[in-house]
């Protein structure tokens, strides 16, 4: 196990710091080489799905251990990472030829995928607090990378919302430890039995589980930053503008979701779902995640910068995947699981795309793509796939997640959520249309308002785009594939 | 009894005769001879910290087996001797670290003088962390502030460096006369100066309820007094003069050390003098929790405004000592040993930056302000690195040692269960945040490539490299493996009792 631990967590790390050798100053071998990584990193995600179990590397202290382990939920994730990683280090070969600083580049994508890796693997709260910490310091030189005073302010915002997200994630960390006992992931939680019910309760053990529920939402919070979650998701569209395409792709496609991962070990490794159903804590995460929903595509809706469009549209849709958490049950978490796929891939495809218009329609702007379609129409037709498959259209990969999540919604709630919830999932949905499909729209219908000297982008940078929404096809028809991957929710909900 | 208990006496008999040895040797001679007396101190005193655990118990030692009141007494227990070993090992990496500037930055015929300071200033540390007797550690505190005022201005015709003396010594000498005031008074209604016949007639007198307004005159006296000579807020305005114009060395040992020494000999008051009990019932702990709380958020906003990298550093250091004085007033043994652990960790790690400080310096023709420092994490790739360490440490980021105290700090303050605990962990949270918010500009603005033309880089001294080195290790063996240590500073609070 250690050795797959090695593979997966140090390999991509040390790997990087290898492209700052001199024999990788030529952009051809560099390339070839991060290939390489990124292929053998994904052959090790497929390798990793034989080993089962967990161990531990190192005590800082007596009671704070390094835990590593293999499951579902892990697999799960270090899978869509290591696709997406794969996919979008394809595309950026092509992508970074205009942006200076590629071997810097190169060192934090690898790094990133490293400590990404370790989130997946992690076996405790400590651990997964960690490569949680880790991974938000490696990535923010993504963000900056182009070092405009502009893009160092958005590294810094993106920086001080992750630290204090990870920090209130640590908060509840330290309740858990003091009431909450050990903190080794368990599926279905490690609380007692004895404190689920709160009428029959001493009140001793009354406080002990108000503590708990108080650290359960601090972590939902804090860890939601990363997903993107009100109120501490204005980092995202700060961040994704002014990063270069294939970091906004895997910032926005990946990243995000190692935040889904941490709430998910947090509620139904430590906490356990039957804990939290019915209390506070599920309500006031309801309301936060449908407040995010809906205003993620109002702002989507309203905004012209074509990245920062996508940047909203990721704060709404990663709550989705949210909403299915908070549903508590086996049902809405197959939808949870089944839309991070989905937005994965969708949003990989999107911020691509954005960077073939950006890179050569030479516009940031979505409202100067007039036309454009007719000029780049692979671009444009991996936009109309994704768009589809975002807003929920049969038979894409998107509408069965959705349908998941809002038939799960009416099956969970006893209150009115049971209906608010489904209600908000279709307004958003029908703003996503409206934000998604003008660009289709205007791309390929209107006239060009002036000449321009846009064309199609190169072959590296449209196969990735091509793999991806093949994928999306392919999974929204047959979805049983995907959902092999997550039996493993019926253990854990 | 053994013969390496005969040490830590030994020891400050050493570094006394040290500073008179070095008052007449020429500069270079007196670094040697210094480091020499450093390295035997710290061999030493890691020898009697080995033979205290091994046998479990403190001993009291007599000065030439006379009994008080004629003789004198210390006494060594496993945290004085961990603390001992502590100061001797980051006073010689702070000297090795800045050596080459304090042959700069003094004059040539006074630099041997120097060292004279740093071995009188060692000799005070330790003979106030081992004293048994409260007027001994009253006249080596006043040894202690001369010294470190000392140190400060010794600097080359630095005007700034001078008035930042006068304030320093100004403050000192208030809280060292508060604290003399406090001896006084306590010397008067027990009528004993040894810390444990004090603690028994201070049992007796509370019991009776005797006296009771002039014991806690004596406890404010006392809290007040050390908390002004280690800068807690609000009594930290002089600290970041003083921190900022000093020499490399002086700055990392005052920062380090000196604050660390007079809130050592304050918990050990609180403990062998006072009765943890009585302070407790005293409320003097929630004026000291109060102003940690209050000097970690004041002391991170002051440093996000500073503009020059020392300064920055400095008030740092007031959030920091917050930290320590926070753990102090939680009130609990769990908040003691979290507060020790801070002690340690904020000694191995604020010398570090100010060492890679020093360093950036060398390489942005001596300026420490930040539009000059640009890209010098570049030009100096160890302080660099160096500093990013630190930096990690002191926001508190698994690996580092600022961790591992960070997480003792929460944890004690969440078993306090009271109003405390929500502030406690407010204030953390707050200033984990305040401390991201300067340590990470600092570095984009060290780790970007300036506009201007390079300055000329000589070479780092070897002396510097392998102090950062040391540094770096040292900071990543608290941040992985501190569980021995954490175990012992818990076995030598109980000790105390």
């Amino acid at each position: 196990m250690l050795g797959y631990f090695l593979g997966l967590v140090l390999f991509p790390m040390l790997s990087g710091v290898l492209c700052l050798v001199p024999a990788f100053k030529d952009d051809r071998k560099r390339n070839l080489f991060v290939a390489a990584v990124l292929g053998l990193n994904f052959v090790f995600v497929l390798l990793s799905f034989m080993q089962e179990g967990a161990f531990e590397l190192l005590h800082l202290t007596d009671h704070l251990a390094l835990r590593f382990m293999f499951d579902g939920a892990g697999r799960f994730f270090l899978l869509l990472s290591g696709l997406m990683f794969l996919m979008v280090g394809i595309y950026s070969f092509e992508y970074m030829s205009h942006e200076h600083n590629r071997p810097r580049f190169y060192l934090f994508y690898l790094l990133t995928l490293g400590a990404l890796n370790g989130v997946c693997l992690s076996g405790n709260y400590m651990t997964l607090y960690c490569f949680f910490e880790l991974m938000s310091l490696l990535s923010m030189p993504l963000v900056l990378h182009s070092q405009t005073n502009e893009s160092i302010a958005a590294a810094k915002k993106y920086l001080l919302y992750s630290v204090f997200g990870a920090s209130l994630g640590l908060g509840g960390f330290f309740l858990f430890t003091v009431y909450g006992g050990s903190t080794a992931f368990v599926a279905g939680g490690v609380v007692a039995d004895a404190l689920h019910h709160p009428l029959q309760l001493s009140s001793d053990l009354l406080f002990q589980r108000n503590m708990l529920l108080i650290g359960a939402f601090l972590a939902i919070v804090g860890f939601g930053a990363k997903a993107g979650m009100m109120p501490l998701h204005a980092w995202l569209p700060t961040a994704h503008p002014v990063a270069p395409a294939c970091a906004s792709a895997v910032l926005s496609g990946v990243i995000t979701k190692a935040g889904v991962l941490a709430i998910l070990r947090v509620v139904y490794f430590l906490y356990g779902s039957n804990f939290l159903v019915d209390t506070w804590v599920q309500y006031a995460w309801v309301t936060l995640i449908l407040l995010t929903v809906l205003v993620g595509s109002t702002l989507a809706y309203k905004e012209k910068i074509l990245k920062k469009r996508l940047a909203y549209s990721s704060v709404s849709q990663v709550s989705y995947v949210l909403f299915g958490l908070a549903g508590l049950n086996a049902w809405s978490l197959t939808g949870a699981l089944l839309h991070a796929a989905a937005h994965s891939m969708i949003k990989d495809v999107l911020f691509m795309s954005a960077g073939s218009i950006i890179m050569h329609g030479h516009t940031e702007r979505a409202d100067r793509i007039d036309g454009m379609g007719r000029k780049m129409p692979m671009t444009f037709a991996c936009i109309t796939v994704a768009s589809l498959g975002l807003i929920g259209i049969p038979p894409l990969f998107g509408y069965i997640s959705k349908w998941y999540l809002c038939t799960g919604a009416l099956m969970t709630y006893r209150n009115f959520f049971s209906w608010l919830g489904p209600v908000v999932l279709l307004i958003s949905a029908l703003l996503t249309a409206g934000y998604l499909f003008t660009l289709t729209i205007n791309g390929y219908l209107k006239n060009e308002t002036a000449e321009s000297d846009a064309h199609e982008a190169g072959a590296l940078m449209l196969l990735p785009m091509v793999i991806l929404c093949a994928l999306i096809v392919i999974c929204g028809l047959a979805p049983k594939l995907v959902m092999q991957l997550i039996e493993f929710i019926n253990t854990i909900a | 009894m053994a013969l390496v208990q005969n040490f830590p006496f030994l020891s400050i008999i050493l570094t006394l005769s040290g500073g008179v040895i070095c008052s007449v040797l020429k500069g270079h001679g007196a670094r040697k001879y210094s480091t020499f007396v450093l390295c035997t101190v710290l061999i030493g005193s890691l020898l009697t910290l080995a033979h205290v655990l091994s046998t479990g118990e403190a001993y009291v030692y007599m000065m030439g087996h006379f009994p008080a009141p004629w003789g004198n007494e210390i006494r060594v227990g496993i945290l004085e001797t961990m603390m001992a070993a502590l100061f001797s090992g980051i006073m010689l990496l702070s000297l090795m670290g800045g050596m080459h500037h304090i042959f700069e930055d003094t004059e040539d015929t006074k630099s041997n003088l120097y060292f004279t300071l740093v071995m009188l200033l060692s000799a005070s540390l330790l003979a106030l962390v081992y004293t048994n007797d409260l007027f001994t550690g009253y006249v080596f505190v006043e040894i202690n502030t001369i010294a470190s005022c000392a140190l400060v201005m010794i600097r080359y015709r630095s005007g700034k460096a001078l008035v930042a003396t006068v304030r320093y010594l100004f403050m000192s000498l208030l809280g060292s006369g508060l604290f003399l005031i406090g001896i006084t008074i306590l010397y008067d209604i027990t009528g004993h100066l040894l810390m444990e016949n004090i603690a028994e007639s201070v049992a007796v007198l509370f019991k009776t309820g005797t006296y009771a307004f002039p014991l806690s005159v004596v406890i404010v006296l006392f809290s007040m007094g050390l908390a002004i000579k280690s800068a807690c807020f609000p009594f930290h305005t002089w600290l970041p003069g003083a921190h900022g114009n000093a020499t490399v060395s002086s700055s990392s040992i005052l920062s380090g050390l000196v604050l660390k020494g007079y809130i050592f000999l304050l918990i050990k008051i609180f403990y062998r003098v006072i009765g943890m009990e009585i302070i407790f019932q005293q409320r003097a702990t929630n004026v000291l929790f109060i102003f940690g709380v209050l000097a970690m958020i004041v002391g991170s906003i002051k440093a996000i405004q500073e503009k020059d990298l020392k300064r920055m550093l400095a008030y740092s250091s007031v959030a920091q000592i917050g930290y320590i004085f926070l753990g102090i007033g939680l009130g609990t043994e769990a908040g003691i040993a979290a507060a020790c652990l801070h002690i340690i960790v904020h000694a191995i790690t604020k010398p570090m930056l100010f060492t890679a400080c020093g360093g950036f310096m060398d390489v942005s023709g001596g300026s420490k302000k930040f539009s000059e420092l640009q890209g010098a994490g570049l030009r100096d790739k160890l302080s660099g690195f160096a500093f990013i360490v630190g930096a990690m440490s002191m926001i508190g980021i698994p690996f580092f040692a600022g961790f591992i105290s960070k997480v003792y700090l929460t944890t004690s303050a969440i078993e306090t269960l009271s109003l405390k605990t929500v502030i406690a962990l407010a204030a953390l949270a707050i200033s984990t945040l305040l401390n991201a918010c300067y340590y990470i500009p600092a570095m984009l603005v060290l780790f970007t490539h300036p506009k201007k033309e390079p300055v000329s880089v000589h070479p780092r001294p070897k002396a510097m490299s392998l102090s950062l080195w040391m540094f770096i290790g040292l900071n990543f063996l608290m941040g992985c493996f501190s569980q021995p240590i954490v175990n012992a500073v818990i076995q030598g609070i109980a000790m105390f009792r």
